[in-house]
């Protein structure tokens, strides 16, 4: 399972980071992006991802495989 | 029963309306989900969530000119509320900083230490009136310091607040006397941060970052500056108030779920984003059309008002099952109820936090806690009687 972060739909609610802390870092204006090698989702992180996916509400994030 | 055409052309969503809103919004979905009702000089609604985040994430289509509150709350813009990009851009990069995850984190000791300490002076007094008590001065304090307004004005606010928000609709006259007082409140204000010496000067509040911000290279204007302080006054109090005194509302006559969030006070955030979804402090925004265009097969002109009823896209049975129901561990949650798109919420990381950790502290301190006077609504800021049982 891979996961992509669009930085041009990102509004900065930061719901990724309630739900995926890991995965997902913060700039210093509170807009998000996915952590350096964490593209490629690890099995015990992927619940979390699915659900930061499904609860950010610009459809920011996507995943795919 | 009103029939339809009556219900769309009348349609209100301030005062009154709100105490059977869900269901007119229910009603409206099935039946008019984009209509045009009468009031407020005439507006466009959009009922369905899909809609309402197409607007919102289109700029280009819909601008917030001459002001996103429909009625005005102000006869000036507010910064950054009533701007499109990129002005806007610019004027929340400002305080973008202030509201990261990070900064946040900062945060959490001191606005629990101001829940606990609120929450025991609620259970030690005779007062029975959450509201008064907890649910509103919570914001004032903690947001109040944040923003730097200074304590010995605190008492002032509630009762601008009202008026501006609350009285607006009933009584105009009083509205605008309100406004003109908070504006001069803050005119003395910034006057009194900017005469400051050396040694007291910031302190990292809000005022401070606005004082100290550029836009393309040059200082916000005094008219600039008031007009960013009023909106975050206006924005940055009674919309947490309101999210804490629903919350309290809702588990004063949910008393499973208040024990279970009792027990379980892990669960609290996810049922803090339920409580934002079924019962938002912003039921709704507007918008203006800049071209001709279509909603849902519904023709829209250039220069009309559309209006985004958050608090129905918030209960469309196409995104969630069981709408109407509040369901404290529903798991896929993206309401609206601070928006989207371009003007997302600046607080709303806030918001969310003060809200997690009022109830947080109000559950572990406050035994368990009943409805009062049943006549209260779960709308606005007033009077919330909670009866503990001793
Ligand atoms: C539970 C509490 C809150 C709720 C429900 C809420 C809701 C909203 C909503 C619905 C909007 C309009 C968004 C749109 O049109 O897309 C908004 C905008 C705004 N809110 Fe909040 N708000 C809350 C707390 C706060 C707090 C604590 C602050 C203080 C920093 C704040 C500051 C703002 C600002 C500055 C805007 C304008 C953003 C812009 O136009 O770019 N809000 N809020
Ligand atoms: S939830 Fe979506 S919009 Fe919000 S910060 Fe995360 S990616 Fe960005």
């Amino acid at each position: 399972m891979k996961v992509a972060l669009d930085a041009k739909r990102c509004q900065g609610h930061a719901r990724c980071a309630a739900f995926a802390p890991e995965t997902f870092v913060f700039d210093d204006e509170g807009f998000s992006r996915v952590r350096e090698g964490f593209e490629n989702v690890k099995p015990e992180l992927q619940e979390k991802v699915r659900r930061a996916c499904t609860n950010c509400p610009e459809g920011a994030i996507t995943i795919s495989g | 029963m009103t029939d339809t055409k009556t219900l769309v052309q009348n349609f209100d969503f301030h005062g009154e309306a709100l105490d059977s809103i869900f269901a007119t919004y229910k009603e409206l979905r099935e039946k008019c989900p984009v209509g045009h009702s009468d009031k407020y000089g005439g507006f466009w609604f959009l009922t369905k969530s899909d809609d309402i985040f197409k607007v919102e994430q289109d700029p280009e289509t819909y601008s917030v000119r001459p002001t996103m509150l429909v009625p005005p709350v102000a006869d000036f813009p507010m910064i950054p509320i009533d701007t499109d990009p990129p002005e806007l851009t610019e004027y929340r990069r400002i305080l973008l900083p202030l509201f990261t995850p990070q900064s946040l984190a900062k945060m959490e000791g001191p606005v629990r230490d101001v829940a606990r300490d609120l929450a025991k002076k609620f259970v030690e007094s005779d007062s029975t009136d959450a509201t008064a008590m907890f649910a509103r001065a919570l914001p004032t304090i903690f947001f109040s310091r944040l923003a730097g307004f200074p304590e010995k004005d605190w008492p002032k606010f509630d009762a601008w607040v009202d008026d501006i928000l609350y009285e607006r609709t009933k009584d105009p006259k009083r509205a605008k006397a309100a406004e003109k007082a908070v504006v001069d409140y803050f005119e003395n204000l910034i006057a009194a941060y900017k005469g400051r010496t050396t040694q007291e000067a910031n302190t990292g509040t809000i005022i401070d970052y606005l004082l100290e911000a550029k836009v393309n290279g040059k200082p916000l204007t005094k008219d600039e500056l008031l007009s960013y302080c009023y909106l975050m006054f206006l924005g940055g109090l009674d919309t947490t108030a309101w999210a804490i005194r629903a919350s309290l509302w809702y588990l004063a006559q949910d008393l499973k779920a208040q024990r279970y969030l009792r027990e379980h006070p892990e669960a609290v955030p996810t049922a803090a984003e339920e409580f934002l979804r079924t019962m938002s402090p912003v039921q709704a925004m507007g918008r203006t059309c800049k071209v001709d265009t279509t909603i849902r097969g519904q023709k829209i002109k250039a220069g009309e008002r559309v209006v985004l009823l958050f608090g129905a896209g918030n209960r469309d049975p196409e995104v969630y099952d069981n709408p109407e129901e509040i369901q404290i561990d529903r798991q896929d949650n993206k309401h609206l109820a601070f928006g989207a798109g371009h003007h997302r919420c600046l607080g709303s990381n806030l918001g969310r936090r003060e809200l997690v950790i009022a109830l947080e502290e109000f559950l572990k301190i406050v035994p368990e806690f009943t409805l009062g006077d049943l006549s209260e609504k779960w709308h606005g800021v007033g009077r919330l009687t909670l009866n503990i049982k001793k």
